[in-house]
């Protein structure tokens, strides 16, 4: 990997980065769709790429259950399968070993869990975890490491951050073995809850072995509240510069932007391509529910100013409407969109703080998505913390919770 | 703009539709049916546009200078595509306009009654029809029916003015009024007139059947009145009328309509339709719905294919919506909304389809042609394989088909796998397995675990342009030969990085080139993990082969002719390649059953085995670290 800072915020933590993979150059701060079965949800390869895409993410526990290691493995790797030529990311598998399996039991050796064909009892390791992303081939690839939900209290969060930190040193190991480190680059989670001191040790100990990965991961934590928020920065002021960091599982625009702010580089999220299955498009003025009653006869774009091929090839919302949740051309169109809504996010937040403006782009955008509706509190919180104000005299309400409601459904 | 533009504009706005015979079977091998038989024609649509000065085809306001002619040719035989709810099935806008097997698109309007005035009505522009579909008007030609053609359910009776329609709020009665005026908002290429073809239980009675061609054509005489949309101009018959042949299993019912089509008209009638001598002269060519010709409408809900069945995300979207119900605010209102199926069920239903003789069918459809002049398009609806459609061009001389059970085919997970004329070569075990028959199947279930790891490209019996040394065919799908994204969205000032030379890692030279085909180990997969993608590819590969399947029986119908010969050719005469053709593929099409089955197999699994149950509880990935 060849990782390099272009430019910085002068107020805020984002910047802008240049990381070169196996399978291009990827542009940071990026958003990676993710395509768990090896498909970005009824696109081919190529319609993703041309919408700007350099990034993608494939699930490791689904491709291992299917195609399987054997076929990967005789198919030349994910990207070959999947005819994807640019970079692609990996999981550990172990997130949905443990969410996905009531079975699944953690020892000091690995996941148990029952196979899902056989009920066989099963063993993850560290190591196999990372020969299974070794088929994989994904340029980018994550540790195991000792998942716990960010609501658990008590002994097991530390126990699981040092039981993160031991697996990392085996992944590390099994990765420099395979002799792949040139075109695989692993990456550290770091892990502790909801616990600032526990973060805090989980920090000391990955930033040491700061030579041995290629990036991080902030693990654990999701969007969306307060104190979430302020571990991200944590996280995010405390790891090497030098390093790409990567929030897992972000995927509103509000989060995506709060996270770029606090430093993060990288974000994924199956957000954007599930609500677009479900009829609901994002825009910069906030998402639109194409099922509602109000679009039927309305003949404009989604977004005029839209570069998707949805939106420039001018298909109604009227259209949209008539075929949203019915046909799958309509979930294509919308994923289409929804994805280079995503990428523009955070194509305009790259230019924005490569010119120096990035707090006021922040303000516009908040100003256009949640307009007088009222502004997340925690967002506000999260971005005063960096020194943006998004209030900035202006009379917004400011709601606790995630936020404004948006226009769901017909009732909403 | 003058006066006497006005109307002149209007009527520019409907394309001219002309259609050429270029040379039939008869020409020049003797028949005994001089009017029936294998022919070779030539669809010609021209379509022009007012310019405005900056050279933009919308807008009347500048005045109009210029007009520009779109033409959009087509060789027959050939085939249409058929759409659902306005879409070709499983294909996005950006394919459609990409691909060149899509040059006729048929639409039916049904599915827009669910609102009055339905929604197409009221889009502005010169072609609104095109425009709220997004497909081209230099690349497309749309025609207009009110009835989904394969749609044979059962439906309530049509009245002496109206026509039961469909919608998916209900049944609509659309009347011959409603029929004018929405043809007239949306401006198809082609319109099917209203017809009075029954939907309601077989047997139907000899007075029925009466009653369905005086109706059939009581109502295209008053679909071919003069228009009187404009002032100060002569009454016009500005559109391209396709007319539905009644009659049923009635081969005398379906001559005395034809015969009535080409009456001299008298009096009040002659009047009615002025300048025209007769029905036929407004007419530009005859189409002929088989799904109402073979078993007859069936119950309206098949018994063995539950239709929430086939919502192929239900259960899993349903489950992801839950667990995101902290982030989504008000999601489960969402959570009953149902998600795109990828299979509906009448496609299911097409396929299983049984097959009336061909022979039967041919004598049904020549008594409808019989009395009417040989030289207008014959449009063939419902045809449910390669093999009836060759019969039909050999014993009929049809023009048109459509593609529904090549898209039926890709629904189910068959890769289509045949050509015309069979090689000389013959076929061997990569284009199909081989049957008890001596036959080999038309393509392959994909489904089969077979397939799991096999890295050929889809069909045995095209190469994919990638492949350098072949004199097989090319199959020019986006599955077999992806093209390479040549350009991209860029979303900020730096992204050029990503894609100047040295930009794109190790694949930077191997971008250039062509891209590997699609392999069937990848459909397999995305056909066990119930991806949308599979059918994206299949469908777009399916109809790639039923053109170049179109393209060959042309190439023989030319070989026949002077000019082929003389370049040499080797091919065998129509009917003797129709008979090598019957006897190589399997016309019972058992590798389509196979696949519905393996297809409800997986659904099964999904809904109630124990790798659906985990699942059931999954999000469907990304690092869902967080987001618990
Ligand atoms: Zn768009
Ligand atoms: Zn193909």
């Amino acid at each position: 990997m060849q990782f390099e800072v272009l430019a910085k915020c002068h107020t805020t933590r984002a910047r802008v980065c240049r990381m070169k993979l196996a399978h291009g150059v990827t542009m940071l701060p990026t958003f990676m769709p993710v395509a768990t079965q090896a498909a970005i949800k009824g696109l081919t390869p190529q319609q993703v790429e041309s919408l700007g895409i350099t990034l993608i993410l494939n699930n490791t526990y689904h491709l291992n259950l299917r195609p399987g290691i054997k076929v990967l493995d005789e198919a030349g790797g994910a990207h070959k399968f999947q005819g994807w030529n640019r970079n692609l990311l990996t999981d550990s598998g172990g997130f949905q070993l443990v969410s996905l399996s009531k079975f699944t039991t953690i020892t000091e050796e690995g996941a148990l869990f029952a196979s899902p064909f056989t009920g066989e009892p099963t063993m993850l390791t560290p190591e196999e975890s990372i020969s299974i992303q070794h088929s994989i081939g994904a340029d980018i690839i994550m540790q195991l490491d000792d998942v716990v939900s960010s609501l658990t209290v008590g002994p097991r969060v530390g126990e699981a951050m040092e039981r993160s930190v031991r697996w990392l040193d085996r992944c590390i190991e099994q990765h420099e073995r395979s002799g792949r480190k040139d075109v695989q680059n692993l990456f550290a989670i770091v892990q502790g809850g909801l616990d600032p001191v526990l973060r805090d040790k989980c920090l000391d100990q990955m930033i040491e072995r700061k030579d041995r990965v290629a990036g991080y991961a902030i693990g654990g934590l999701s969007g969306g509240e307060e104190k979430g928020n302020s571990l991200i920065k944590q996280c995010a002021d405390r790891l090497p510069v030098d390093r790409p960091r990567y929030s897992m599982g972000i995927g509103f625009a509000e989060d995506l932007l709060v996270c770029v702010a606090l430093g993060v580089d990288m974000a994924d999220c199956v957000f954007p391509t599930r609500t677009a299955r479900f009829g609901v498009a994002l825009t910069f003025g906030g998402p639109l529910n194409l099922k509602l009653g109000k679009h039927t006869r309305s003949f404009e774009p989604i977004d005029k100013d839209c570069p998707c091929p949805t939106c420039t090839s001018g298909m109604s919302r009227a259209m949209l409407h008539h075929i949203v949740t019915i046909e799958t051309a309509g979930a294509h169109a919308v994923t289409q969109h929804n994805l280079v809504f995503q990428a523009q996010i955070m194509g305009r937040a790259r230019d924005a703080i490569i010119e120096g403006r990035f707090p006021d782009y922040l303000r516009t955008f908040f100003r256009g998505y949640f307009g007088d509706k009222g502004y997340p509190e925690w967002c506000v919180n999260a971005l005063r913390s960096v020194g943006v104000d998004l209030l900035d005299g202006r009379e917004v309400p400011v709601i606790p919770g995630s936020g404004a409601k948006w226009e769901y459904s017909d009732a909403a | 703009m003058g006066q006497q533009d006005q109307p002149e504009e209007l009527v520019m706005r409907f394309p001219a539709f002309s259609f050429s015979l270029v040379a039939t079977a008869s020409a020049f091998a003797s028949s005994s049916r001089p009017k029936f038989g294998g022919r070779l024609g030539k669809i010609i649509l021209k379509r022009q546009h007012p310019l405005t000065e900056d050279g933009s085809a919308e807008g009347s306001d500048p005045p109009v200078k210029q007009t520009t002619e779109h033409i959009i040719d087509l060789d027959t035989p050939n085939f249409l595509s058929t759409t659902s709810r306005g879409v070709v099935p499983h294909l996005s806008r950006d394919h459609c306009n990409s691909m060149s097997a899509l040059r006729w698109v048929h639409i039916p309007f049904e599915s827009f009654l669910d609102h009055t005035p339905p929604v197409p009505t009221l889009q502005c522009g010169p072609n609104p029809l095109h425009t709220f579909l997004g497909f081209s008007t230099s690349k497309q030609l749309l025609s207009l029916s009110l009835r989904d053609p394969l749609d044979a359910r059962e439906m309530p009776p049509n009245g002496n003015t109206y026509v039961s329609a469909n919608c998916i709020r209900g049944v609509r009665k659309v009347t011959l009024a409603d029929w004018h005026k929405y043809t007239l908002a949306t401006r198809p290429d082609l319109v099917f007139a209203l017809s009075d073809i029954p939907f309601t239980p077989l047997p139907h009675s000899q007075k029925r059947i009466t009653k369905s061609i005086e109706r059939s054509a009581g109502w295209l005489a008053e679909f071919l009145r003069p228009h009187k949309t404009v002032t100060n101009s002569a009454p016009t018959h500005p559109l391209n009328i396709l007319v539905q042949m009644p009659g049923g299993t009635s081969a005398a019912a379906r001559e005395a309509f034809a015969r009535g089509l080409t009456e001299t008209l008298h009096d009040r009638e002659a009047e009615a339709v002025k300048p025209l001598r007769c029905l036929d002269d407004g007419v530009a060519g005859y189409a002929f719905d088989l799904v109402t010709l073979r078993a007859g409408p069936g119950p309206a809900d098949d018994p063995v294919i539950n239709p929430s069945a086939n919502q192929l995300d239900a259960p899993t979207e349903v489950a992801e919506i839950k667990e995101a119900s902290t982030l989504l605010q008000d999601s489960n209102l969402l959570a009953g909304i149902p998600t795109p199926s990828t299979v509906c069920a009448q496609e299911l239903i097409t396929v299983a389809a049984p097959p009336l003789s061909a022979s039967a069918l041919s004598t049904l459809l020549r008594s409808s042609l019989a009395p009417l002049p040989p030289t207008k398009p014959r449009l063939v609806t419902g045809s449910c394989s390669p093999h009836e459609v060759l019969e039909l061009i050999r014993d009929v001389g049809v023009d048109v088909f459509d593609s529904g059970w090549a898209v039926s085919a890709a629904s189910a997970g068959v890769a289509l796998d045949f050509v015309f004329p069979v090689p000389s070569e013959g076929l061997n075990a990569k284009n199909g397995r081989l049957r008890l028959s001596g036959r080999r199947d038309l393509g392959h279930n994909i489904y089969d675990t077979e397939y799991a790891h096999d890295f050929a490209r889809l069909a045995g019996s095209f190469a994919a342009s990638s492949d350098k040394s072949t004199a097989l065919p090319v199959c020019p799908c986006f599955a077999c030969s992806p093209p390479s994204s040549s350009s991209h969205i860029l979303h900020s000032s730096v992204d050029e990085q990503s894609y100047s030379p040295g930009g794109e890692g190790d694949l930077g030279k191997a971008k250039a080139t062509i891209q590997p085909p699609v392999t069937r180990a990848y459909v397999h997969h995305l056909l066990h993990t119930h991806e949308m993608s599979a059918h994206t590819l299949l469908v777009a590969h399916n109809l790639a082969v039923l053109d170049a399947f179109f393209a060959g029986v042309r190439r023989v119908l030319s070989h026949q002719t002077a000019d082929g010969a003389s370049e040499g050719q080797t091919a065998l005469p129509l009917p003797d390649e129709i008979t090598r053709f019957l006897d190589a593929y399997d016309r019972n099409m058992l590798v389509f059953d196979e696949a519905k089955h393996a297809w409800l197999d997986v659904d099964r699994a999904r809904g109630k085995g124990r790798l659906a149950r985990e699942k059931g509880k999954e999000s469907d990935g990304g690092s869902i670290e967080g987001s618990q």
